[in-house]
């Protein structure tokens, strides 16, 4: 957006020519904030080093052992655990099956949701405060397990919504109990929390000047028109940053798939994704190194999507401030 | 592990050797002079601590149990005041996860609860403290245990763990829903063959609102009977004991099983494949029959209002063991080790102890204990139990050896893959095969 860019070309100016400024003067002085900055920042570089940076490191490490989290340190094992993952690892490429199938489809969903809603919500209505207040409230339970234990109690066989459906004469389906719905039924768990996106979107609609729509009706735009025309355009890259966000947040996709997976992604390794998969070779089998090797591989896909995105997002993402980028 | 132990000297902290007094080295001398001619290195021992000593102790399991287990500790408590217990519980689930974490990170309970599933991997990796001197120097008391379920808590010669209470495999059925159907109660001694087709029997007279039985063609132990009933195991040391056409036979058994709706759809087993107790179908109400270990027929009963029986799993009781229901084991890290021993034999020796833990964790290991429990209980459903027990021992097998390091993974391979043949994903013998690749994989990783 907007405001990435022009801090930074700010700064470089800054510091062109503020810097030879000041060295003229005291040297201590600088030093000084310097030393204040940093302590100032240690707390977090401190947490950031030992919590972050230093496992991740030695995860990348250990990815090249088999460390089996019993003995003192694995045996070096060179590249063994990536080629096993590609070449000798179903379950590996079923996880990665299971994610992609949920991230495909649960992201541009929610996104949808997220939008339709968002519009409904722009326009000054009474009580319309409320409203989102209400449609923001499934995000805020987050990925708890509690709503995941719910959501598995409402769609089992004998759970709420088959009753509901009962009502019309439709036989329900085992929702959480079958592989070929059961992913349907997670999806939906994660569209239904789609607050987060919408709130965005929500601020991003605020933005866009109302004369441009006043403009597009004198000349006898249609409201579809006007929603492909100005809305989307102008909305573009708030669409781009939700689009980023929840994908990387969907390809995370951890507790619902546990929780109504059973805690091994069953029913027949259908809610195993990739997340899931990791957890399990790493702590229910003890095996650390393959499990750093899945996080690393993991790691780079979803690095190497947001690259993607990002040079993709050149050709359709506007930027209203007539940046051409 | 930093030190891998030889059989000598199970515990290299000097403080413990030389803690060790003439007590234990004396009784482990007796203990080896009887032990023949083979050049047995004098067990050490560590001696009891007379000091404050704080334990920390570590099991799964339910509400009940959690009382149980706390009273006999308090009990410990009282007749040694300077030993006090920190306990931490929870249900089965994350229990192994944690266990291995907590070893991993060195910071597992001095004492902690096992299975037979767990056993061997956590054993395999030296990480439980060596019994076997402690059994030598009567340090535990065997004496009252019957040798097979001794047996039983034993990995690669060594006394990894004692076990707490036996149990055998136990096929549950709803008494009342079949006395109210009027149809015949499962007997011992009947062919699987026979069950499937009362089953069969039994779904249509319930017009399938309640299937006949559980299909338990996920379920190893019920797969291990079945083997065991055929003269193969499981297990063959590190390797699996059958071939990939018996499991193809297993599983086309249950596929035809369900075909004539003699067990539910494969949604409906999916759930109680899981094993939590609370959904076992038996007492959901969707199937008669569910195939568990006989002591949980009591915590199964609390689940419904119907009356349960208990039988064994059906074809030749031969193939059933007495097994050890659950060990304790204690740390090979400990600081405590003769403590923690000492509370490992109460709660197998102590008349007190045998008497607050009932039947709950399986039958008292101890047959002395094992007769006043039994002659004291009064619940019919622990009662049931006990009966069933004693009807059944004398037709038992041998005990097979614990199941190897991978078995956590064998486990939920067998589930997996049979409910690809439940789901109609997979053909018996295309499951079958998959089963055997990746076992193989399992058991060697």
């Amino acid at each position: 957006m907007v405001a990435t860019d022009t801090p930074a070309t700010d700064l470089r100016d800054r510091r062109s020519t503020r810097i030879p400024a000041k060295r003229r003067g005291s040297g201590v002085n600088t030093r000084r904030e310097m030393v204040a900055g940093y302590a100032f920042l240690s707390p977090w570089l401190i947490g950031f080093m030992v919590i972050t940076a230093i496992p991740m490191l030695y995860s990348f490490y250990l990815s090249f052992t088999n460390w089996d989290l019993i003995s003192n340190a694995g045996q070096y094992v060179g590249f063994r655990n990536y080629v096993r993952m590609f070449t000798q690892d179903p379950a590996f490429w079923n996880s990665v099956r299971t994610t992609v199938t949920y991230a495909v489809v649960a992201t541009p969903l929610k996104l949808a949701v997220a939008l339709g809603v968002a519009m409904l919500l722009s326009r000054p209505r009474r009580g319309v405060g409320t409203a989102r207040a209400l449609f923001y409230l499934p995000s805020l339970l987050g990925g708890s397990v509690a709503l995941a234990l719910v959501w598995q109690a409402l769609f089992s066989r004998a759970g709420a919504i088959n009753a509901f459906l009962a009502w019309f004469g439709i036989t329900g389906k085992p929702w959480v109990n079958d592989p070929q719905y059961v992913m349907g039924t997670i999806v939906l768990l994660g569209v239904w929390q789609f607050g987060a996106p919408m709130v965005i979107f929500l601020a991003g609609l605020k933005q866009i000047p109302r004369e441009l729509y006043e403009a597009a009706s004198v000349d006898g735009a249609g409201s579809w028109r006007q929603f492909r025309h100005i809305t989307l355009p102008s909305l573009s890259p708030v669409i781009f940053f939700n689009l980023v966000l929840e994908t990387i947040h969907s390809f995370q996709i951890f507790t619902s798939a546990y929780v109504i997976g059973g805690g091994q992604g069953g029913p027949v390794d259908a809610t195993k994704v990739y997340t899931l998969y990791l957890y399990l070779t790493g702590f229910g089998e003890s095996r650390i190194g393959y499990a750093s090797a899945l996080a690393w591989v993991f790691l780079l896909a979803v690095g190497l999507l947001t690259v993607v995105f990002f040079r993709t997002g050149r050709f359709w993402v506007h930027y209203s401030d007539g940046d051409e980028r | 592990m930093r030190s891998v132990p030889t059989t000598g000297t199970p515990f290299s902290r000097r403080r413990l050797l030389s803690a060790a007094v003439a007590v234990g080295l004396g009784a482990a001398l007796t203990a080896c002079a009887s032990s023949g001619p083979t050049e047995a290195p004098a067990p050490q021992v560590a001696a009891m601590e007379t000091g404050p000593v704080e334990l920390t102790i570590f099991w799964w399991g339910g509400d009940a149990r959690a009382q149980l287990t706390h009273q006999v500790l308090a009990l410990y408590t009282q007749k040694h005041p300077n030993v006090t217990f920190k306990e931490t519980w929870q249900a089965n689930a994350g229990y192994i996860d944690k266990l291995n974490t907590n070893l991993a990170a060195n910071s597992a309970a001095d004492i902690f609860q096992l299975d037979d599933n767990m056993l061997g991997g956590v054993a395999a990796r030296n990480q439980t403290l060596d019994l076997s001197n402690y059994v030598a120097a009567k340090r535990i008391d065997i004496t009252k245990l019957s040798s097979s379920l001794v047996d039983y808590g034993k990995v690669g010669g060594k006394q990894a763990a004692v076990p707490l209470a036996e149990n055998t495999p136990g096929m549950v059925f709803n008494k009342t829903l079949l006395t109210s159907l009027g149809v015949e109660q499962p007997q011992i001694g009947w062919t699987w063959e026979h069950l499937i087709s009362w089953a069969k029997d039994v779904s249509a007279k319930t017009n399938y609102k309640t299937y006949g039985t559980m299909d338990p063609s996920a379920d190893y132990k019920a797969l291990w009977v079945w083997l065991r009933q055929q003269g193969m195991d499981f297990y063959n040391g590190n390797k699996l004991g059958f071939s990939e056409a018996d499991l193809t036979r297993w599983f086309q058994l249950w596929k035809d099983a369900r075909d004539q709706k003699a067990a539910p759809p494969a949604d409906i087993i999916h759930v109680a494949n899981a094993g939590d107790v609370t959904k076992q179908l038996v007492v959901t109400g969707q199937a008669a029959t569910s195939f568990m270990w006989s002591n949980q027929m009591p915590e199964l009963a609390k689940s419904t209002k119907d009356t349960l029986g208990v039988v064994s799993y059906p074809g030749d009781p031969k193939g059933q063991w007495a097994r050890a229901a659950l060990y304790f084991a204690g740390n090979a890290k400990t600081t405590h080790p003769a403590v923690v021993v000492d509370v490992m034999n109460f709660f197998i020796n102590d008349p007190d102890a045998g008497k607050i833990l009932g039947t709950e964790r399986g039958l008292p290991a101890n047959t002395d204990i094992r007769t006043s429990v039994q002659n004291s209980l009064t619940d019919p459903n622990m009662k049931a139990t006990v009966d069933f027990e004693n009807q059944i021992a004398p037709k038992f097998g041998p005990a097979p050896n614990v199941p190897p390091n991978g078995q956590s993974s064998v486990r939920t391979l067998l589930i997996t893959e049979a409910e690809k043949v439940q789901f109609g994903q997979l053909s018996p013998a295309a499951a079958a095969k998959e089963f055997m690749e990746q076992a193989a994989l399992k058991l060697t990783a």
